[in-house]
């Protein structure tokens, strides 16, 4: 079976009451001692070393956390690769967290150039600037001063 | 007389910290909640909860107040804490008001005036001047102190409307910029101008006083590691301060309480300067602090039970030469933030919430796992408070208690701080206010560690999905981990 995380990916071979697991030519046998569902807790055996480890999913995204380190994984589902299709390219800006639009300086089709400040973001009393990822036009204002917004709710669209 | 109940006006760890105070006293609680605090652990927890309009409005506290029949107002720290005339509403709503007097809170309140008070109490301050109306008043006044110079907000704080000036090129600029943002702020543009101290250390006093005119001060908390002027680790003892600078800094601190007729608890905050061991006067804090747990645990003294005590007019026992530091104490403010990312708060719902235990550890939070954590408020989570023997055995276990606390869903600054603990110059003591923007680099590792990829693979097998198949193999064991029927929590 693979698994893939972002960039890299995970070959799992079930050997028995173990998994075969490589990455790369990184190799490693892993048995799952113990799982606790209830707290997302996994103790593992990673080639003799005992490892614990605290996993929860929110859709696409897991987050790791062992010996109190904290790591964000975003697993790629069926075959499609990561990277290409980010934000940059289709232009559409989207919120990084919840928050209120505090200003928007462009207008619909008003030409914009690489790091011009779009739109301000106020949230949890910071300013976040929104800022155009290349040169372009805006093609569309998803949103208005005073809106409230969610993570990753689009707030305006520039195309080149 | 001890009260019957208390509202306690503020939200969040402080609100439930305050909560189990009044338990413990027998006192019944008042908790007020916003829209967006509805569900929150601080509404939850107290006998009754009140919905009000915002924490910062006075007119829905009171009726609050009203309508529960509270007789006393605990305000927290933050919000309306330091509010002289919130004090006063109070007090003439015929209600206590557990702090100091509004007197108190309005003569420390303004950091020219109080500044002023401190000179006449022959308490040491920064070489520096107030009151300055033209450019030409500022560029005499910065050419007199020296450079370079710091301009900063008469009634600010949080680093708002202020400025570090090296030169007089760059003092104009610095007048216009920050008397803008102290006007945005604070809604008072005054500024005042004075010696700027490099690679200063801030140390604070703790300070406690009954309404029967005993005051003492409870020993310092060094509060030098911060980011953008907000503390993320504070200790005591300060690794700086020697018995003879912290009995003389002590003496000053309960001086400058004096000087304002101070009751209840209060924090004096200095600046020392780490070559000279100067020390300066730089404000009051007329509430109790987010880092008072740390003089708890040294002192063995339960700060917010102690507000409430002598509120209710209570005498403070204990002389100056009665108390001592026990061990050491250091606390780790676990924001919801992303330090890679310049420390942009993070908001979500907390998919896992793990706090650490065992002896000396002590967690004041407000939260619990599946609770939002929203933009609305302030980024704290929780106080991570060791105590140990000494300095190195408290690092220790606070590097040992943050390994095991784990949040989910929001990003934090656990990692950061784990770095910052583990960071020679912590070790040494050597860190000043400017040091993690200044010498700090921080290199979180780029890549996951293929035991957190295999860690998540792992889990993965483990969720009830249509489109995943356990596979055959394990199928047959029948006590397998990988037949739980619950699944993980998706």
């Amino acid at each position: 079976m693979k698994i893939t995380f972002d960039n890299t990916t995970l070959e799992l071979k079930p050997n028995g009451k173990n998994y075969e697991v490589a990455l790369g030519d990184k190799t490693a046998t892993v048995e799952l001692l113990r799982a606790d569902a209830e707290r997302g807790k996994l103790d593992l055996l990673i080639d003799g070393e005992r490892v614990t480890a605290y996993v929860s999913s929110d859709g696409a995204k897991r987050w790791v956390t062992i010996n109190g380190r904290t790591s964000l994984l975003t697993k790629q589902s069926g075959t499609r690769r990561s990277g290409g299709a980010g934000q940059a390219s289709t232009g559409a800006l989207t919120a990084p967290m919840p928050g209120q639009v505090r200003a928007v300086n462009v207008s619909e089709g008003e030409a914009v150039t690489k790091g011009q400040t779009l739109l301000v973001l106020e949230a949890m009393k910071m300013e976040i600037r929104i800022q155009a990822p290349m040169d372009g036009v805006v093609k569309s204002l998803a949103v208005k001063q005073g809106q409230t917004v969610e993570r990753e709710q689009i707030l305006v669209m520039v195309e080149n | 007389m001890m009260f019957k109940k208390i509202l306690i006006a503020n939200r969040g760890e402080i609100a439930v910290r305050i909560m189990r105070a009044c338990k413990e006293l027998g006192v019944k609680t008042v908790a007020v909640y916003s829209d967006a605090d509805k569900n929150s652990q601080h509404a939850q927890l107290a006998e009754e909860a009140l919905p009000i309009e915002s924490y910062l409005n006075v007119d829905s506290l009171l009726r609050a107040a009203r309508a529960s029949g509270a007789d006393a107002v605990h305000p927290g720290y933050g919000f309306l804490s330091e509010n002289a005339s919130f004090a006063l509403a109070v007090e003439s709503a015929t209600l206590k008001f557990i702090g100091p007097s509004a007197d108190s809170i309005r003569a420390m309140g303004d950091k020219a005036e109080s500044k002023i008070r401190m000179k006449k109490a022959g308490v040491p301050t920064v070489p520096g001047f107030e009151g300055l109306e033209s450019e030409s008043d500022f560029k005499k006044a910065a050419k007199e102190i020296g450079y370079p110079v710091l301009v900063k907000a008469a009634a600010g704080g949080g680093g708002k409307g202020m400025r570090v000036v090296d030169d007089e090129a760059g003092l104009g600029e610095a007048v216009q910029s920050s008397a803008r943002e102290a006007l945005n702020s604070f809604g008072d543009d005054r500024l005042l101008v004075e010696k700027y101290i490099p690679n200063a250390h801030h140390i604070e006093f703790q300070v406690f006083g009954d309404e029967h005119g005993n005051l003492v001060h409870l020993f310092e908390r060094e509060c030098s590691t911060q980011r953008r002027y907000q503390k993320i680790i504070e200790e005591t003892p300060s690794p700086l301060l020697t018995p003879e600078l912290r009995k003389q800094m002590g003496e000053a601190a309960v001086s400058a309480a004096r000087a304002v007729n101070y009751y209840n608890a209060g924090t004096i905050e200095f600046i020392v300067d780490p070559d000279t061991l100067q020390y300066y006067f730089l404000e009051m804090n007329t509430r109790l602090q987010v880092e008072h747990p740390i003089t708890e645990a040294i002192t063995g003294l339960d700060l917010a039970q102690w507000q409430i005590r002598v509120a209710a007019g209570e005498h403070f026992p204990y002389s100056q030469e009665q108390l001592t530091q026990r061990g050491h104490a250091i606390e780790c403010r676990v924001y919801a933030e992303d330090p890679a990312n310049g420390f942009l708060p993070s908001a979500g719902k907390l998919l896992q919430y793990l706090e650490p235990r065992g002896l000396g550890i002590r967690v004041d939070s407000g939260f619990r796992a599946s609770d939002e954590v929203t933009h609305f408020y302030d980024p704290l989570l929780a106080k991570l408070i060791v105590h140990a023997e000494n300095r190195e055995t408290a690092i220790q276990k606070m590097q040992a208690a943050l390994r095991e606390f784990v949040v989910h869903g929001v990003t934090t600054n656990i990692d950061f701080m784990q770095a910052v603990l583990s960071h020679p110059d912590f070790a040494e003591g050597k860190v000043s206010t400017k040091w993690v923007e200044d010498h700090f680099k921080w290199n979180p590792p780029a890549e996951p560690s293929f035991e957190s990829l295999i860690a998540a693979a792992l889990a993965d097998t483990l969720v009830p999905s249509s489109t995943s198949q356990v596979s055959s193999s394990n199928e047959i064991d029948p006590f397998s981990p990988w037949k739980n029927p619950n699944g993980f929590r998706n």
